[in-house]
């Protein structure tokens, strides 16, 4: 039964990241197509800045067959351009709602919160069976010490659960190449967990009651740390550290953008200059419309939102971090954390994989500026070495 | 006295007697009244906020001084959705959609901020809503109670009795069924207050009506299910092993199961992937920032034959307007057939996700749960859709403004000064086009007629585990 959870959640993992895999390098040859089209027809770097998209991504990681995490409901692909980055990284491009809703069957989740429930279930009647057949106590006398008893019983049962658990695991990261340390990693948090279970089984038994009042009691724990705990740090956390509205960064930028249009145009050249001293001498606007004032008061755009949107990344990670210590409390939270931690889709590897994009969408404008301040003549050759997005930077 | 109900008394004596039943009753009564109250108030929160946001997004529109009407086109304007009453139940997909849009030209933009992104990760359960307690905990605490009903007369040795008495097995597990029936009586209770209280905030009667009659349905079925393995299964740690066992594989496994399933069966391609295919045909259709786009020829031959003149100069209208005006309406029609194919595709995938109600009965009811209180996907959907024709609107209202209202040369020597520039804009009143934008829930009939589907296969659940009671009880033997 584990055997074939486990085999499912697996395969279905592995069909998945593939699809992902297959779904971006798709998107990285249509990505390219498509702005060698935008800029086949451009005559400027405004134009040419304006019309090309660029495509940045997270690739799911080897072991991210095995967590799914975040990747259901936070986007790991965007496009962007050289406009105000905050009106385009807050784009979720997720899939069907309810999937996230609901959450996969992965092994995560098996691992975190299914196999608790079967070595409940082959446990909890392990000594009281014996009880209730009236053997109990002869087996006891007869066999010298409890331990010799009962340990080779419990340990055979919690050992083939954990080896049937990892079997498939270890197969699916032969075929994805997982790290042996990722592997080694998962299967010890996967055996710890077991661990942690079978103690609790093992004090829960050690009460004389009958057999459905310990299964009763052993549910009951099972529920409190599979749910309640980490329901209640969860209302807790996320009450203690609020969250900027993210609607409050998009309008501000917004407003931002838009007001510039009908300021005089050192208000949006002076405090552009101010991030980027180094356009200073070019920085005077003499006609009614020139890109570069019009990239300036994207960049301002920016700008101005920024404390809003660090105050927005900052909190996510704090709650991230408390969520992690309150995860010490729930064996279920934390070894679904600790597998979406090192299969790199939890919210830290999210948080980074934006800090990629701003780094990128950086590079862009370190590209740009220097051709659109000094006006240098348009050369679509150049445009060639525009710079590409690495995921691994 | 009537022998089922005396059956049940004495049922209900022995579960007070038990701390373990009386415990785990009254925690969940704590975690249902907690989480209910919690939903409750913030769910009020964001519609009051949601409902203020919409407002100032329309006040802030409407307070634009007077500016080049394409300036407003790409200044946009926001679409918000509020919860509908019954989400103080069941929040449903509403966290993960996000609830806010913004709305520009030339651009579908996808719903933002969604409350998970930013949310403490806690594992998959940490969500806790008044809605998934009834889904997951109650059917628990009910095997916890049932699970050895017919048992415990059978070991102790009381069946034999009774049924020497005369009383048969049928009469007999229709008291224990009026006992368990009373227990899940008193836990609509709560439900019921909730759904009568969104019924004051605005709700249909008869979608609270059957929220809670979909729930009762459920958790009847699970009462079945459970007094029908009490029946036929003769030792009391097995039973309650076997039917913990199916709540593992009915409330956790196959739903998520499901989910995998049915995204395999169905590839939806996401938005990125579609855009990019999209983009290759809408760079046919012409750019419609550059009036002087070949793509335009054509139109520009027919309008100027339909005012009968020789060059754009002479035109009555601007003829940067009108092209405007053109390109979007084309460019909507393509946003829209891919944005239609992939909704067609999403709800392909969550009809399917809703036929695996066959497999469990959590399913079906959480479907027909989130169908019921409007925080469902096809829901989503429908503001989608609707966001889209503001959108529209008041993007072709002032297209059509640039056409009529702003003189052709203005317009074409707008970048050459700033007095030309002052020159090239028309007047504030024209932000008037914007139409207000509430969003509201479906009607309660459509929200029914769509939940028919998981509700009729919670009624098939309830037919055949029924049966399996009266069966299994006209068999009942010592």
């Amino acid at each position: 039964m584990a055997f074939l959870l486990s085999v499912i959640a697996v395969s279905f993992g592995i069909a998945e990241t593939r699809e992902q895999r297959a779904t971006i390098a798709t998107l990285i040859e249509e990505d390219a197509a498509d702005r060698a089209n935008a800029l086949s027809i451009q005559e400027d770097w405004g134009g040419a800045a304006y019309y090309a998209f660029h495509l940045t991504y997270e690739p799911p990681s080897d072991f991210a067959f095995a967590a799914m995490g975040q990747r259901d409901t936070a986007p790991w692909k965007h496009r962007i351009k050289m406009l105000a980055l905050e009106g385009q990284i807050h784009e979720a491009d997720t899939r069907n709602a309810d999937f996230g809703l609901v959450g996969r069957f992965d092994f995560a989740f098996l691992a975190a919160a299914v196999a608790p429930l079967l070595l409940i279930l082959l446990l909890y009647d392990l000594r009281a069976s014996e009880r209730t057949a009236r053997r109990h106590d002869l087996l006891v006398a007869t066999a010298g010490s409890p331990q010799s008893l009962w340990l080779p019983r419990a340990s055979l049962r919690v050992f083939s659960l954990a080896a049937l658990l990892l079997l498939p695991l270890w197969i699916g990261a032969t075929i994805e190449g997982t790290s042996l340390g990722v592997t080694l990693q998962a299967s010890a948090i996967v055996i710890g967990a077991l661990l942690v279970w079978w103690l609790i089984v093992e004090l829960v038994s050690r009460i004389d009651g009958s057999l459905s009042v310990l299964l009763t009691s052993l549910i009951g724990l099972w529920l409190a740390l599979a749910i309640i705990v980490p329901a209640i740090s969860k209302a807790a956390i996320e009450a203690a550290n609020p969250v900027p509205d993210g609607g409050e960064i998009l309008l501000l930028q917004r407003e931002t953008v838009n007001d510039a249009w009908d300021l005089p145009k050192e208000d949006t050249m002076d405090p552009f200059v101010e991030q980027y001293p180094e356009w200073r001498e070019n920085s005077v606007i003499e006609e009614g419309f020139e890109w570069k004032w019009y990239y300036a008061f994207q960049q301002v755009g920016d700008q101005a939102a920024a404390p809003l949107a660090n105050r927005y990344r900052q909190a996510r990670l704090e709650r991230n971090r408390q969520a992690g210590l309150a995860s010490l409390l729930s064996p279920t939270s934390f070894v679904e954390r600790s597998f979406k931690k090192i299969a790199r889709t939890d919210a830290t590897a999210m948080v980074a994989y934006e800090d990629r994009i701003r780094d990128f969408h950086e590079s862009l404008r370190q590209f740009h500026y220097p051709l659109m301040f000094p006006e240098v003549e348009y050369d679509a050759a150049r445009l060639e070495d525009l710079p590409q997005y690495d995921p691994s930077q | 006295m009537n022998s089922p109900i005396r059956i049940a008394r004495e049922e209900w004596r022995l579960w007070l007697r038990s701390k373990v039943v009386v415990a785990a009753a009254l925690i969940i009564a704590v975690l249902l009244a907690a989480t209910s109250v919690l939903t409750i108030n913030r769910i009020a929160d964001e519609q009051a906020q949601r409902l203020e946001q919409q407002v100032a997004a329309e006040q802030t529109f409407f307070a634009q001084p007077d500016r080049h009407p394409h300036r407003m086109v790409h200044y946009g304007h926001y679409a918000f959705r509020p919860p509908p009453p019954l989400a103080i139940f069941e929040p449903g997909v509403d966290a993960v959609t996000g609830q806010s849009i913004f709305l520009e030209g030339h651009r579908q933009n996808s719903a933002m901020f969604a409350d998970t992104k930013a949310a403490a990760d806690l594992g998959g359960f940490a969500a806790l809503t008044p809605a998934s307690l009834y889904q997951l905990l109650l059917p628990l605490l009910l095997i916890v109670l049932g699970h050895a009903m017919f048992l415990r007369e059978r070991e102790s040795g009381t069946l034999a009795v009774l049924l020497a008495q005369g009383s048969s097995g049928t009469r007999l597990a229709l008291g224990k069924a009026t006992a368990l029936l009373s227990v899940i009586a008193i836990f609509m209770i709560p439900l019921m207050v909730v759904a009568a209280y969104s019924v004051v905030l605005g709700e249909s009667a008869l979608a609270a009506t059957s929220l809670v009659a979909g729930y009762f349905l459920y958790l009847c079925v699970w009462g079945a299910i459970i007094l029908a393995a009490s029946i036929l299964i003769r030792q009391r740690a097995v039973s309650l092993g076997a039917l913990v066992f199916v709540w593992l594989f009915a409330a956790l496994i196959v739903p998520r199961f499901a989910i995998n399933a049915s995204s395999a069966a169905i590839d939806a391609p996401s938005k990125i992937e579609s855009d990019l295919v999209m983009l290759a045909e809408q760079r046919k259709l012409g750019d419609g920032h550059n009036a002087a786009d070949p793509a335009f020829e054509q139109l520009q031959a027919q309008v100027l034959e339909q005012y009968d003149v020789e060059t754009i100069e002479e035109l009555p209208i601007n003829w940067r307007g009108v092209v405007a005006t053109y390109s979007e309406a084309e460019l909507t029609d393509l946003l829209n057939r891919f944005a239609e194919n992939r909704m067609s595709l999403e709800a392909g995938q969550s009809r399917l996700f809703d036929l695996f109600g066959l497999a469990s009965p959590t399913i079906a009811i959480a479907s027909s749960s989130r169908t019921l209180a409007a925080t469902d996907l096809a829901t989503h959907h429908r503001f989608l859709r609707e966001s889209e024709d503001l959108r529209f609107d008041f993007v072709q209202a002032l297209n059509q403004a640039h056409a009529t209202d702003l003189d052709y040369t203005l317009d074409m020597n707008r970048n050459n000064d700033a007095a030309s520039a002052e020159a090239a804009r028309i007047n504030a009143a024209s932000w008037q086009v914007l139409d207000e934008f509430r969003f509201q829930p479906d009607d309660a009939g459509d929200r029914l007629a769509r939940a028919a589907l998981p509700l009729g296969i919670l009624l098939l659940w309830l037919v055949i585990a029924g049966g399996t009671v009266v069966w299994a009880a006209r068999k009942v033997r010592v």
